[in-house]
C-alpha cells in the first residue's frame, strides 16, 4: 500500500534474496577457479611459501600505500592511484566503521565492534563520492580508459555508486522522507549484493584469493639447491 | 448543552477571565502555533511564533467566545483504551482539561455513564440531533475478516458502526495507532483482518493521531484545532497533522549528541546508559518515527522513553510492530536466513562450482588427448 510496505520488502525477503545469491554465486565463482586445480611444486624452494603470502598483503596493504611514490602505478597514473585509494578507505570506513553497517553484521552474526563517530564516517562517505565521481569523469574522457571501458565498468559504476549517494542523502534526510531515503537505499544495496557475483565486483573476495597465490608463487625464489 | 458558548461553560466552571485568556495561549501552544524552535523547524511558515496577545491567540479567544461546544462521538473497537486513558490523565487545570470543557462528549464507552441500550440509544439520538456537525474520535482497529465477527458491539459489528458514524461526521480522528493504521492487531498475521480507519473511509478526510498510545496533547490540540477554526489542520502524506508529526523524534532527541559523536550504550546498565549515551545500539528506532515525544513529551512534559532510558520503537509509523527487534538496530534486515540456509546456499554454490571445474578440466584434458 505504502512506502513501509516497499520498505518492509527491501528490509526483508528482497534482502534476504540478495544475501543468499551473493554468498550463492561467489561461492560458485571461487570454486569453479579453485577446482581447476594448482600445477604441482616438483621440486624444493628456496623461500618460504607461507612467508611470500604474509610479505605480499604486508606490503600490498599496509606499506605500498603508505608511500606510494616507488610505484609506477602511482607516478604514472596518480589520480586513479589516489582516487581509488581514498575510494576503497572510504568503503572501508562506511561499511565496516560506521555504526548502521555494523548492527546489520551484528544481527546477522552476533559480533560487535566499535564504530566512528557520524561526522568522521560522513566525511569519509562524501570523500567517496566525489573521489568516484571524479574516476567516472577521468574514465570517460581519458583516450585509454574509454577505449577498454564497457557497459559492464559502467554498469559497477553505478551498482556501486547509488548505495553510497542514497545512503549519504538518507544520513543528510535529502530528498523525501527517512522511510522513502532508507528504502532507496535498502533497493540500491540489495541490488548491488546481487550485481556482485555477477561482475568483476566480486574482487573485494576474490582480491584476497589471487593476492594468497600470487604471494606463494613470489615467496618460493627458485630452487633450493 | 452544546449550545451554549465555550467561554459561558467555563465561566459556569468558576473559570475567570484570567484563566480564559490563559487557556487561548495555552491552546495555540497545544496547537504547535507557540512552540519556540518553530521557524528552524521546517513546520508550516503559516503558523509563526505569535507572542502573547498576537493575532492568532486573539483569534482563538475570540472563537472561544463566540463558538459552540463540539459535540463528539468517541468509538472504541479493537483497543486496549489507552488512548483514552492518555487524554482523560489530567489534573485540573491541565491543558487537557480545559480542551475537554470545549466539547461535549455525547457517547464513549469507557467514560459514559450510561451502559448497555441506554447508551447505545443516545448515541443514535446524539448522531440525529448534531448530523454533520460532530466530530467522530475512532480508537481500536477494525477487523474485517469473517464479515468483521471478531469485533461485535450492541449486535452490530464495528465496521457497521463506523460506517454509521462517519457518515454524518463532520470530522473523523483516528487516535492511537491502532485505529490510524491497524497497530498491534494488524501485527503478523493479523489474525482478525485488522484495518485502519482511513483504509475503510475512503470518502472523507481521516486524521491520524498515531502513536502508541497517542500523545494527549497532539489528540485534544487536533481536536482544538477543528473546535475552534472548523477546519483540519494541514496533514503529511500518512495523515498526520504536522504540527505534531512534523520531525522525527531523533530530530528532537536530547540524545542526539551522542549519536553524532558516537558514544553509545551498549546495555541497558553500562556506563554509557548511566551518562545518557545514545540508545542507537540498544536498538532505537528514533530516525523513523515523525511523533512529538521529544518536544511534548509525557504525564506534562516530565520525561519521555528515550530520556528515561528505553530506545524508541516508533510506535507512530505505519507496522511497527512488524519492524524488526525493539532491541535490535533500526538499521537491521528484517529476516535474516539460518546457518542452515547460508551453508545450502554456498554449499550449492560450491558443488556446482566445483563441477564447472571438472567439466572444464576435462574438456581440457579431451583437447590434449585429441590434439596427440
Ligand atoms: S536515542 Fe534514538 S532518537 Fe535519540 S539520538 Fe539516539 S537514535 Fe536518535
Ligand atoms: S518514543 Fe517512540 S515508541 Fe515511544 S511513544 Fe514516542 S514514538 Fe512511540
Amino acid at each position: 500500500m505504502n512506502q513501509q510496505t516497499v520498505l518492509e520488502f527491501a528490509r526483508g525477503p528482497f534482502f534476504y534474496f540478495a544475501l543468499l545469491f551473493m554468498l550463492f554465486g561467489l561461492a560458485y565463482r571461487l570454486f569453479s577457479v579453485i577446482s581447476l586445480g594448482w600445477s604441482k611444486n616438483r621440486v624444493p624452494n628456496k623461500g618460504s611459501q607461507a612467508k611470500g603470502v604474509f610479505m605480499t598483503f604486508l606490503k600490498g596493504v599496509l606499506i605500498w600505500p603508505f608511500i606510494p611514490w616507488v610505484k609506477n602505478t602511482f607516478t604514472r597514473n596518480p589520480l586513479i592511484y589516489i582516487g581509488g585509494g581514498l575510494f576503497h578507505l572510504s568503503l572501508f570506513v562506511v561499511i565496516i566503521l560506521g555504526t548502521p553497517h555494523m548492527l546489520v553484521t551484528k544481527s546477522l552474526v552476533g559480533v560487535q565492534w566499535a564504530t566512528l563517530p557520524l561526522p568522521i564516517v560522513d566525511f569519509m562517505a562524501a570523500t567517496g563520492i566525489i573521489a568516484m565521481l571524479i574516476l567516472l569523469v577521468n574514465r570517460m574522457i581519458h583516450p585509454v580508459m574509454k577505449l577498454i571501458s564497457g557497459p559492464a565498468e559502467y554498469l559497477a559504476w553505478l551498482f556501486v555508486f547509488l548505495p553510497m549517494i542514497t545512503g549519504y542523502m538518507m544520513t543528510h534526510h535529502i530528498g523525501g522522507s527517512y522511510e522513502s531515503l532508507f528504502t532507496r537505499h535498502m533497493i540500491t544495496v540489495d541490488v548491488l549484493m546481487i550485481w556482485i557475483p555477477l561482475s568483476r565486483l566480486s574482487h573485494f573476495v576474490f582480491y584476497f584469493f589471487s593476492r594468497a597465490i600470487h604471494g606463494q608463487e613470489f615467496g618460493k625464489r627458485g630452487v633450493a639447491v | 448543552m452544546s449550545e451554549e458558548t465555550i467561554k459561558k461553560g467555563l465561566a459556569d466552571k468558576g473559570v475567570s477571565r484570567r484563566d480564559f485568556l490563559k487557556l487561548g495561549g495555552l491552546l495555540a501552544a497545544a496547537m504547535g502555533m507557540q512552540l519556540p524552535p518553530l521557524e528552524q523547524s521546517g513546520l508550516p511558515a503559516a503558523l509563526g511564533t505569535p507572542a502573547r496577545g498576537s493575532q492568532i491567540e486573539q483569534n482563538i479567544l475570540h472563537a472561544l467566545e463566540t463558538k459552540q461546544r463540539l459535540p463528539v462521538i468517541w468509538l472504541e473497537f479493537q483497543d486496549c483504551t489507552g488512548c483514552t486513558e492518555a487524554v482523560s490523565r489530567s489534573v485540573s487545570p491541565s491543558l487537557e482539561n480545559l480542551v475537554l470543557n470545549t466539547l461535549t462528549i455525547e457517547y464513549h464507552e469507557t467514560l459514559s455513564a450510561a451502559a448497555g441500550y441506554q447508551i447505545e440509544q443516545a448515541k443514535q439520538d446524539a448522531m440525529k440531533k448534531y448530523a454533520g456537525q460532530y466530530i467522530l474520535v475512532v480508537e481500536g482497529s477494525i477487523p474485517t475478516d469473517n464479515d468483521g465477527a471478531y469485533c461485535v458491539i450492541g449486535g452490530r459489528t464495528a465496521i457497521d458502526h463506523l460506517k454509521e458514524a462517519a457518515a454524518g461526521a463532520a470530522a473523523i480522528i483516528a487516535v492511537g495507532n491502532c485505529a490510524a493504521y491497524g497497530g498491534l492487531p494488524k501485527a503478523k498475521p493479523n489474525p482478525t483482518g485488522a484495518k485502519g480507519v482511513w483504509e475503510l473511509i475512503t470518502d472523507k478526510a481521516v486524521v491520524n493521531i498515531s502513536g502508541c498510545p497517542a500523545i494527549p496533547e497532539a489528540t485534544t490540540g487536533t481536536i482544538a484545532h477543528f473546535a475552534i477554526f472548523g477546519t483540519l489542520p494541514e496533514l503529511d502524506n500518512l495523515n498526520r497533522p504536522k504540527t505534531f508529526y512534523g520531525k522525527t523524534v531523533h530530530d528532537r532527541c536530547l540524545r542526539r549528541p551522542f549519536y553524532e559523536a558516537g558514544k553509545f550504550a551498549l546495555s541497558f546498565d553500562d556506563e554509557g546508559a548511566r551518562e545518557g549515551y545514545c540508545l542507537y545500539k540498544l536498538g532505537c528506532k528514533g530516525p523513523t518515527p515523525y511523533n512529538a515525544c521529544a518536544t511534548i513529551k509525557w504525564d506534562q512534559g516530565l520525561s519521555f522513553p528515550i530520556q528515561s532510558g528505553h530506545p524508541c520503537l516508533g510506535c507512530s509509523e505505519p507496522n511497527f510492530w512488524d519492524g524488526g527487534g525493539f532491541y535490535q538496530g533500526q538499521s537491521t534486515p528484517l529476516d535474516k536466513p539460518t546457518v542452515a540456509v547460508v551453508g545450502a546456499a554456498v554449499g550449492v554454490g560450491a558443488a556446482l562450482g566445483i563441477g564447472t571445474a571438472l567439466v572444464n578440466q576435462s574438456k581440457k584434458k579431451a583437447k590434449k588427448g585429441g590434439s596427440k
